[in-house]
């Protein structure tokens, strides 16, 4: 013991040259270092400098006025129906496209494994196709195409013509399933055949082993999928950002804050309620990632942090 | 779903019937597949056939869903269109002389020399005769207003910048997080994962102001779009640090016992068995400036000689705002990556590991 104290001791009044870990930990150190500052530079500093704008009355064309006004962005969210609204209208939406996406995606990742498929390759990269095109213009081949089926569909067959976006969010969540359904594909193309062999011996019909074995072994690609499309319902990206339209946000929080920044140029209500967003969100992922523990199949113990 | 195809071993005088049974499962499986593909993809047809459509049929009703244009009969001198007219012996395809509301006088292109014919009732109720006829006119008006060729330059220019500099430090860092023993890496990883999903309005305000005269002043220029990529993105290392992990590390012990330092490594060992995933980031990387329209629209709103080409369209679409256009549009932009990525399709998302159990 003493001679364990003495050494430490020793180390610290003379440091000793660099263990291999620690030259190990100092090369590591040197790579991850442009994302490191990155993080800190463009991530972190900007999120807490949100916070301190969201305690100001900043506006972008007189910020030598601004001033400290506590929580008051905060009590007037509270107040503000229209803030409220646009939240629940995006938690909303996102409970409508999130599981809608997860399960079509899931379906045609089934389908596709099947030895019957023929072309599978040409098949999968047109799937994925819809998920690359711009924003731009899927908003307007969606118009377009709305009328093309008015005259071709609806008016023939006497039916009333379709209003207008209702139809807009089931088909753009289904155009961007892409990454969702390679992601599982891939998951389902990779579970070890003997495991279903043994299985069918057991007398195991397709479903049960669809859902007893393939779903379960898939069970990291459906948390990476719901990972993504939980982050796009937010107005973000993940793997693919196909951009936005001008004036125009698939996400109702994520205008009234554009909306709020730059008509109205009011950058402290606007970052409060940036701020508000990124707490929900930021829960909703702690909780997914909690629930993850529970229902995510890891193949070692320790790998719980590595999805 | 599997099909299992080794059901019921019957006799041998089953196995024909069992074998068309066979047949017919999977000929109907792949109708139902390409049957979902049509369903799928049904729209974009129609933004093809739109782009090509002359701006007069939209404003006509009665008009054929494909591209086409009217007849026309050359009656002295003047195109006359020919219309659909109900007669009493059935229905004539003339050729409008002198519209009026009431009745109007007509040619019968057949025998033009007979003259006007008199028809009694209203000629705009009549439908008028089409042919098929695709025009490119609408490339030709939209590509005299926006200037395709200097928007594509400028995405080049910014995306092959932006490439090199985000997959250098991408890989750089992935490499980091896959090979060394870093203590507290756990929390370094689980921080990177949660930077892919903070939503992008809440860096928004403080980034803009850092941006704007009051600090960096690079307001119209491409400076905001490129310098973040040089600190590498979050998803992009997440994708390479799961594949670099995958790679057995006898290799790399292996060439560190030939005197190879960690450099050296990374290009001669991890980089050649990575480049599925490689090119699978570099094109993610494409199609998101590609597709960028949120910053351009922040920072290049005022410099229209230096926006993007997703952007630049998108600006350009609103003035003409016709359907023909606007599928111009949506045309133009969309091709290069779909392009992209059927050129691709034999690397893109192949073999690339994004959870434990892949392999």
């Amino acid at each position: 013991m003493d001679i364990v104290n003495q050494s430490r001791l020793w180390s610290r009044i003379k440091p000793a040259k660099p263990t291999r870990q620690q030259q190990e930990a100092r090369i590591g150190l040197l790579f991850i270092a442009p994302w490191l500052i990155g993080f800190v530079l463009l991530k972190a500093l900007p999120i807490l400098a949100a916070f301190g704008l969201s305690l100001t009355d900043f506006k972008m064309l007189t910020p030598e006025a601004t001033q400290f006004i506590g929580l008051e962005n905060y009590v007037r969210l509270l107040r503000d129906p229209v803030a409220g609204a646009n939240l629940f209208e995006s938690i909303r939406y996102f409970l409508l496209t999130i599981p809608l996406q997860l399960v079509v995606a899931l379906v045609l990742a089934a389908v596709f494994t099947s030895e019957r498929l023929k072309n599978k390759h040409f098949s999968q990269t047109l799937i994925f196709m819809t998920s690359i095109i711009p924003a731009t213009s899927v908003f307007f081949i969606f118009l377009g195409s709305l009328q093309y089926a008015e005259r071709l569909i609806l008016t023939p067959l006497n039916l009333p013509p379709i209003q207008g976006f209702d139809l807009f969010l089931p088909f753009m969540t289904l155009w961007s399933i892409g990454p969702g359904f390679l992601i599982m594909y891939s998951a389902m193309v990779s579970v070890p055949k003997e495991i279903y062999e043994a299985a069918r011996v057991d007398g195991a019909g397709p479903f049960t082993r669809f859902v007893l074995i393939t779903l379960p072994m898939i069970s990291p690609a459906i948390f990476f999928t719901l990972v993504i499309n939980l982050t796009g319902a937010f107005g973000g990206a993940v793997l693919l950002d196909r951009g936005y339209i001008l004036n125009f946000s698939l996400s109702p929080m994520e205008s009234y804050i554009n909306e709020t920044m730059f008509r109205e140029t009011e950058l402290g209500y606007a970052s409060a309620l940036a701020w508000v967003t990124f707490t929900v969100m930021m829960t909703l992922t702690i909780l997914l990632f909690w629930s993850a523990k529970r229902w995510v199949y890891f193949p070692e113990e320790d790998d719980v942090n590595e999805i | 779903m599997r099909f299992n195809r080794k059901t019921a071993p019957g006799p041998d005088a089953s196995r024909l019937s069992l074998r068309l049974w066979d047949f017919t499962g999977t000929a109907l499986f792949n109708l139902f597949v390409l049957l979902f593909l049509v369903a799928y993809l049904s729209p974009l047809p129609f933004m093809v056939i739109s782009s090509l459509t002359p701006h007069d049929q939209f404003l006509d009703s009665n008009a054929p869903i494909l591209p086409s244009k009217r007849v026309k009969f050359n009656y002295e001198g003047k195109d006359l269109i020919v219309y659909q007219v109900p007669t009493a012996e059935g229905i004539k395809h003339w050729a409008l002389y002198k519209p009026s509301r009431q009745s109007s006088l007509f040619i019968d292109p057949e025998n033009p020399e007979a003259g006007p014919i008199l028809w009694e009732g209203a000629w705009r109720t009549l439908r008028a005769n089409y042919t098929f006829a695709p025009t490119l006119d609408n490339f030709k008006d939209f590509f005299a207003v926006a200037n395709i060729p200097l928007y594509f330059k400028n995405t080049i220019i910014v995306a092959l910048i932006s490439e090199i500099a985000v997959l250098a430090s991408s890989i750089a860092v992935a490499y980091g997080l896959s090979r060394f023993r870093i203590p507290g890496l756990k929390y370094i990883f689980f921080l990177l994962i949660a930077t892919i999903m903070i939503p992008s309005n809440i860096t928004l305000v403080p980034t803009y102001y850092l941006y704007s005269g009051h600090m960096l002043n690079w307001i119209g220029t491409w400076l905001p779009l490129i310098a973040p990529h040089f600190f590498g993105s979050a998803v992009l290392i997440f994708l390479l640090r799961q594949n670099f992990k995958s790679i057995p590390r006898d290799l790399d012990e292996a060439a560190m016992l030939d005197g190879a330092g960690p450099l050296r490594i990374l290009i001669s060992v991890i980089l050649p068995q990575s480049i599925p995933v490689v090119v699978t980031v570099a094109l993610l990387h494409f199609f998101y400036i590609w597709n960028e329209t949120r910053l351009s629209s922040l920072y290049l709103g005022i410099a229209p000689h230096k926006q993007l080409i997703s952007f630049a369209v998108q600006r350009n679409q609103t003035y003409f705002f016709t359907p023909e256009i606007l599928m111009v549009g949506a045309l133009v932009v969309m091709i290069v990556p779909v392009i992209v990525l059927f050129l691709s399709q034999r690397f893109f998302m192949q073999d690339m590991i994004v959870t434990q159990i892949e392999k």
